[in-house]
């Protein structure tokens, strides 16, 4: 494993979700804690898995993993962190201002940036050699700061504007001007991030074309800004061996070279290591010294008994209710990596096959949609909203209409705050309201971008929603609809999460569908997809893979889901109008391979 | 020189650029602010959102908004005194505050035919 040699003093993991970021950051802290070395692992994710992997409580502070040797472990929560921001600001004049004053301004700082930021606060700390990570050689992160936050932090106002408590009108720094470590230790943070003899960034892929496209950007993204030193871990590969048994297998080995050898210029020239597709879910210290420790694996036996088990609902079926209304928003949801763009695309083109008018778009900035496709559909129409473009639009609108009567200082000073990322929020909240407006008409199915940033954006949604609802109410305008009226309402919108068949993504879907509950916004159905379950498997690995499956299809079925589909994994990648047609034609009747 | 203190309301950047709605007034704000401080005077902004301690111990702008409420922002204190409220100054109240040289508006509110 090339990304574990030499190992510099930080690493940092980084991958769309779903990869299996979490597991290799782990599972590299395990194999670096086992040669000896002080290892503290950290995890940014504010629904850390960490904890349920090592299985015991961890929280945030250091503590020492008791069945690990060498180990231990932090976990930052960025939630937390901005909740206790957002204490420290407020606490002091609670009591002192007028209660709406103060509600006024806990809702200008609930948003996206302040959580970043306080982020990146909880970083500096460790990448700074402070007194918490004295004593440790290797601090192993399971996420990275996005390009995002880095930009931000390197913004040309930013450190005027921090050091002269905030009066010199720069950029959208606000959470950054609030908190407390010094403008030293922030630029130490990110000259730490850029120096190659400190740092290492391993970017964690599948083979498959789509998500190695994903960390290209991320590649040259985290380059443009200093991070250079790079490796390339592709993960859960399917061992060639595998491929003579099962014509699946066969199949899945074919696609994933393909994909490999066809690997985008910009990552051809960073070091690469794959690891194998495990027959286990990676869950527990184990599975994990497996991962990289092919002596830890064991024997590889089938399943003992194979059995049926009752046929699974399909997607068709799904189609079939989302139909009966006419028109409406279907959005799809889920970690990146779960199929959430195939899946849109194929309720898009099964509805549109029944002559109904659909409009097929993403938000999500890696999603291509008419790669998938590779064609067209009558009643079919498909668009993107990019990031990119739209913040430009933005951009070009404010400066035309809000700039137009500055003076060159002025202008400069506004183009300046339009370079924040914030605006790149904005921007794409902006579209998004555009495009569900159209349900009331036609379906509108949306490939939403990842968990996180699909939260964000409902965030957005809801603080423009309490704006106009302030704006309204003061006007005296009785009937009003806001974007997020509309996602809350059965009648105009269903949620459909899209989950795998595997212990950490259908946990990570039961947290969305939690999030999507507290912002009042009840999941339609679930999908499960790529499932094993509904064909037997002459391939040994696919075989206990299908048997760990069926654990987690039940406690979709019993736990989570009011309405569930099962879609079956592919043997050719579903690209093109007939194979997605054929994703949401009904379930074949099942021979089904699963424990007794 | 007189020293100038803007009292925004709770705003995520002073142009107002990362909100809903871009306001006008705001970005011309931004811009005037920023002249004025070229020309040498001396002006602070305090934004609500980030510096709300600022606002509650300044016993005028306490009772301004105990009074007024924080739509009633934003707050323009001369030498500690009121000067202005409910709406941002133009370049040419900035200039006779802070004892400028008058000049012409740039950029001033009335040009944009909106807000006077």
């Amino acid at each position: 494993m090339q990304f574990l040699d030499a190992a510099p003093r930080f690493l940092f993991f980084t991958g769309k979700g779903g990869v299996g970021k979490t597991s290799l950051a782990c599972a590299s802290a395990i194999r670096l804690a086992a040669a000896g070395r002080k290892v503290l692992l950290v995890s940014t994710d504010p629904a850390s898995n960490v904890a349920q992997v090592f299985e015991q409580p961890i929280g945030n502070v250091v503590t020492p993993i008791a069945a690990v040797p060498n180990l231990s472990a932090l976990e930052i929560d960025p939630e937390a962190a901005a909740q206790a921001y957002r204490d420290r600001i407020v606490g002091p004049v609670r009591g002192v201002l007028p209660e709406d004053v103060v509600r006024g301004i806990e809702e200008q700082l609930s948003g996206a940036c302040t959580t970043e930021i306080a982020a990146f606060d909880e970083f500096t700390a460790l990448l700074t050699d402070g007194e918490l990570v004295r004593g440790f050689d290797h601090i192993v992160f399971d996420t990275a700061p996005t390009g995002h936050t880095i930009r931000l932090l390197q913004l040309p106002g930013a450190w005027s504007g921090f050091l002269d408590t905030n009066a010199n009108g720069a950029s959208c720094l606000g959470p950054l001007s609030g908190l407390e470590k010094q403008r030293v230790q922030y630029r130490a943070a990110v000259e730490a991030l850029a120096d190659a003899q400190r740092t290492r960034l391993v970017l964690v892929a599948r083979a498959q074309a789509s998500t190695l496209r994903e960390v290209v950007r991320t590649h040259e993204e985290l380059a443009a800004i200093g991070l250079v030193r790079q490796h390339l871990v592709v993960n859960g590969v399917m061992p060639e061996g595998e491929a003579g048994r099962d014509p699946l297998a066969a199949a899945i080995v074919r696609r994933e070279a393909a994909a490999l050898a066809n690997l985008p210029e910009g990552l051809r020239g960073l070091p690469i290591d794959r690891v194998p597709l495990m027959p286990f879910n990676l869950v527990g210290l184990p599975a994990l010294q497996a991962l990289l420790d092919p002596a830890a694996r064991g024997p590889a036996e089938a399943p003992a008994q194979t059995a049926q088990h009752p046929s699974l609902p399909d997607l068709a079926a799904l189609v079939d209710d989302i139909a009966a209304d006419g028109h409406g928003l279907v959005m799809l949801m889920g970690k990146g990596g779960v199929g959430k763009t195939t899946l849109a695309a194929a309720v898009a083109v099964e509805l549109a096959r029944r002559g109904l008018p659909v409009h097929l778009t993403t938000s999500d900035p890696a999603a291509h949609l008419a790669e998938t496709l590779e064609g067209s559909l009558d009643g079919l129409t498909v668009s993107r909203i990019d990031p990119k473009a739209e913040t430009e639009r933005y951009r070009r609108h404010v400066l035309e209409t809000k700039g137009r009567e500055l003076d060159a200082q002025g202008r400069a000073l506004l183009e300046e705050d339009l370079r924040s990322p914030c605006t790149e929020e904005i921007a794409v909240f902006q579209a998004f309201s555009r495009v569900i407006r159209e349900a009331g008409r036609k379906f509108v199915v949306m490939d939403t971008a990842p968990t996180g940033h699909t939260l964000l954006l409902l965030d957005a949604t809801g603080a423009y929603h309490r704006e106009i609802a302030r704006n309204m109410d003061k006007s005296g305008v009785a009937h009003y609809t806001t974007p997020m009226m509309q996602l809350q309402d059965p009648q105009r919108t269903k949620v459909l999460i899209v989950t795998l068949a595997e212990t950490t993504p259908v946990l990570e879907a039961a947290r969305l569908q939690d999030d999507l509950r507290r912002a009042g916004i009840e999941p339609w159905a679930w999908i499960v997809n790529n499932s094993l379950g509904a064909a037997a498997h002459a391939s040994t690995l696919l075989a206990r893979r299908a048997a760990h499956e069926w654990p987690q299809i039940q406690a979709v079925r019993e736990h989570h889901a009011r309405r569930l589909a099962v879609v079956a994994l592919q043997a050719e990648e579903p690209v093109g109008v007939a194979r997605l047609a054929a994703l949401a034609a009904p379930n074949p009747p099942m021979p089904v391979v699963a424990p007794a | 020189m007189k020293a100038i203190q803007i009292f925004d309301p709770a705003l995520c950047c002073p142009t107002g650029v990362c909100g809903t709605q871009v306001d006008q007034a705001l970005v011309v704000a931004a811009a005037d602010f920023d002249w004025a401080r070229q020309q040498g005077a001396a002006i602070e902004r305090y934004n609500l959102a980030q510096q709300p301690l600022a606002f509650a111990e300044n016993a005028a702008v306490k009772g301004f908004l105990e009074r007024s409420g924080q739509e009633a922002l934003p707050l323009v204190l001369v030498d500690g005194e009121v000067a202005l409220a409910g709406r941002y100054p133009t370049r040419s109240e900035l200039a006779r505050w802070a004892g400028l040289t008058a000049q012409q508006d740039a950029s001033g509110c009335c040009s944009g035919g909106r807000c006077c």
